[in-house]
C-alpha cells in the first residue's frame, strides 16, 4: 500500500506533465520488475547481517567440565567397514610393510610409528627418496574418532586416508596397479585377504578398509587425567586442577581442544609464520580458512613432539609461550587467538595438566610380515 | 497523443500496483526458520522449506561460525560471524543445499527447498 501511494504521489507530482507522470509510472513499474527479476535469478538471496540480544551461557561448574571429558566406551567403526580381528590383523601387517613404498623402505610406520606416540618425531615428514616434507606427519591415535583427515581435511574418511600417501609421488611413491601386484605376487598375503574379506581378488579397496580398520584400534590409553575425571582426586597433583580449569578458562583452549580427545576437528589459523594456507587452498574464498589447520588432539602429547603443523615448535613449553603471545595478527586468524596475559603460573600449571594426557607407554608388537 | 497517454497511466498505476502488492503478499506467506548454532552443533540436521522461505542463521555460541554453502549453485559465504549476530538467507529455487560451518565441518545442515 505504502509503495501504491507513493505513485499516487509522483502521479499528481505539481508542474510535471501527464505524459512524464507516466512514463515515470512505467519506469517505476519496469525497474520494481527487473529488481525482482535480477533476485529471483539468484538461487540464494543473502540478507543483512544484525545484532541479536543472546543470553549469557552460564559458567560450568567444575564437575560440568570434567563430564564433558569422560573417555568413550567404545571405539566407532563405520557400517561401511565394521571391524572384524581378520580385517585388523590383515590392516596391521600393511601398516608395517614397508613393500607397501615403491623404494621398498617406507611404510605407515615410518611416519606415524608407535614409537614417536604414532608420528614421527621429526619437525616435518620425510618421504621417497628422503625428501623433507611440508608439514609434520599428524599422530594416528584416536583417529577412529576423527570427522576429517589430514592438516587440511583433505580426506573425507580414514580409508580415503590411507591409500593418499601410498600414492603420492613425494610420500611413498607407489601406484595402486604396483602395489596390487607386489601384494599378489606374495603367497602368503592371499590368504590373509581371503581369511578378512572372502572375495576372490585382493582389490585397493581391502587394502583400505584393512588399514583403516587397524588404524581405528589405535586408541590412546587411559592417563591419569582419566583417572581424575573419573572420580580418583590423588590422580593428578593440585597444579594439574588448576592447569584444567585455565585450560577451559582464561587459556580459550577448549574452544578447539574439545571433548576427551581434546579436539574440535575443525580449522583455524593460529597465527603461526608460514607460507602453508593449509585449509585455505580448498577454500580459497573463506577468509577464515586460510593458513588454517585441523586442530590436533592432544592424547599421549608429551610423547609428540615437535609441535603444530610445521613441527616448527620444539617444546610445550613454547607452545604455551605462543598462545600466550597470540600468533600474527592477519584477517585469517582466528578470534581466539590473542594476547592471554597468562602469568608465570598459570603457564606452570597448563604444563602440569597437559603432561596428565600422557599414558604409560605399553610397547606395539611388530607384525611378521608374509613372504 | 493525449488520450493515449493518459490511458497508459491509467494502465501503468494499477499494474504496478498489483505488481508489488502481489509481491507483497508472497513475501507475506514466505516463512521464515531459524537455525541457531549453540553448542558448535546447528540446531537442525535437515530442515524442509518452501521456495521463497527465508532460514535466518543465528549464532547463540560463544565462538565465531562460518555458514558456507557447499553445494554449487546455491553457493552462499555469509563470512565470519561473531556470537550474537544473524543473517537471512532466502532460498528461491527449488533445491537440496548442504551446509557446512566452514571452520567447524562437523556442523551439517541439509536445506531441502520444495515448490
Amino acid at each position: 500500500m505504502m509503495l501504491a501511494d507513493r505513485n499516487r504521489d509522483v502521479a499528481t507530482t505539481p508542474g510535471w506533465s501527464s505524459a512524464t507522470n507516466c512514463a515515470i509510472a512505467l519506469c517505476a513499474a519496469i525497474t520494481a520488475m527487473a529488481v525482482i527479476a535480477t533476485r529471483s535469478d539468484a538461487n540464494v538471496i543473502v540478507g543483512a547481517t544484525r545484532t541479536v540480544e543472546i543470553p549469557k551461557q552460564a559458567d560450568q561448574s567444575i564437575d560440568q567440565l570434567r563430564a564433558a571429558y569422560r573417555r568413550p566406551k567404545v571405539i566407532p567403526f563405520p557400517k561401511s567397514n565394521p571391524y572384524t580381528p581378520e580385517k585388523a590383523q590383515l590392516g596391521k601387517i600393511l601398516y608395517f610393510d614397508t613393500r607397501l613404498s615403491a623404494a621398498n623402505v617406507l611404510s605407515c610406520a615410518s611416519c606415524h610409528s608407535p614409537a614417536y606416540g604414532w608420528g614421527d618425531g621429526q619437525p616435518r615428514g620425510v618421504g621417497h627418496n628422503m625428501r623433507v616434507l611440508g608439514r609434520r606427519s599428524p599422530t594416528i591415535i584416536n583417529a577412529a574418532f576423527g570427522l576429517v583427515f589430514m592438516w587440511d581435511g583433505r580426506a573425507a574418511t580414514l580409508e580415503q586416508q590411507a591409500l593418499g600417501p601410498i600414492q603420492a609421488d613425494v610420500e611413498m611413491n607407489l601406484p595402486l596397479n604396483a602395489l596390487l601386484a607386489r601384494l599378489k605376487a606374495l603367497p602368503e598375503y592371499g590368504p590373509l585377504f581371503k581369511a578378512a574379506f572372502a572375495e576372490a581378488e585382493i582389490t585397493a579397496p581391502q587394502i583400505a578398509n584393512a588399514i583403516a580398520t587397524y588404524e581405528r584400534t589405535v586408541v590412546s590409553a587411559r592417563a591419569p587425567f582419566d583417572a581424575w575425571i573419573e572420580g580418583d582426586e590423588k590422580a593428578i597433583s593440585d597444579t594439574a586442577k588448576r592447569g584444567f580449569v585455565t585450560f577451559n578458562t582464561k587459556g580459550n583452549c577448549a574452544n578447539c581442544h574439545s571433548g576427551w580427545n581434546f579436539t574440535d576437528d575443525s580449522f583455524h589459523d593460529i597465527g603461526l609464520p608460514s607460507e602453508d594456507i593449509g585449509r585455505g587452498k580448498f577454500l580459497p574464498s573463506v577468509v577464515k580458512m586460510q593458513y588454517a589447520f585441523k586442530t590436533p588432539g592432544l592424547r599421549e602429547i608429551a610423547r609428540r613432539g615437535p609441535y603444530m603443523h610445521d613441527g616448527s615448535v620444539s617444546t610445550l613449553e613454547a607452545v604455551v609461550e605462543h598462545y600466550d603471545r597470540g600468533g600474527i595478527e592477519r584477517p585469517s586468524r582466528s578470534e581466539l587467538m590473542k594476547p592471554l596475559r597468562l602469568s608465570t603460573q598459570e603457564k606452570s600449571d597448563l604444563l602440569a595438566f597437559l603432561n596428565t594426557l600422557t599414558s604409560t607407554l605399553v610397547p606395539t608388537t611388530v607384525p611378521v610380515l608374509p613372504r | 497523443m493525449k488520450e493515449l497517454m493518459q490511458s497508459a497511466r491509467q494502465f501503468a498505476i494499477p499494474t504496478l500496483a498489483a505488481f508489488l502488492l502481489g509481491g507483497a503478499v508472497a513475501s507475506a506467506l514466505a516463512a521464515e526458520h531459524t537455525i541457531r548454532q549453540k553448542g558448535k552443533v546447528f540446531s537442525a540436521g535437515e530442515l524442509a522449506i518452501k521456495k521463497g522461505d527465508t532460514v535466518v542463521f543465528l549464532n547463540d555460541d560463544n565462538i565465531t561460525h562460518n555458514v558456507l554453502s557447499i553445494t554449487p549453485g546455491n553457493d552462499f559465504n555469509l563470512g565470519a560471524i561473531g556470537p550474537g549476530n544473524s543473517t537471512p538467507v532466502t532460498f528461491t529455487r527449488v533445491a537440496v543445499v548442504d551446509i557446512i560451518c566452514a571452520i567447524h565441518p562437523g556442523m551439517k545442515l541439509q536445506v531441502k527447498v520444495a515448490e
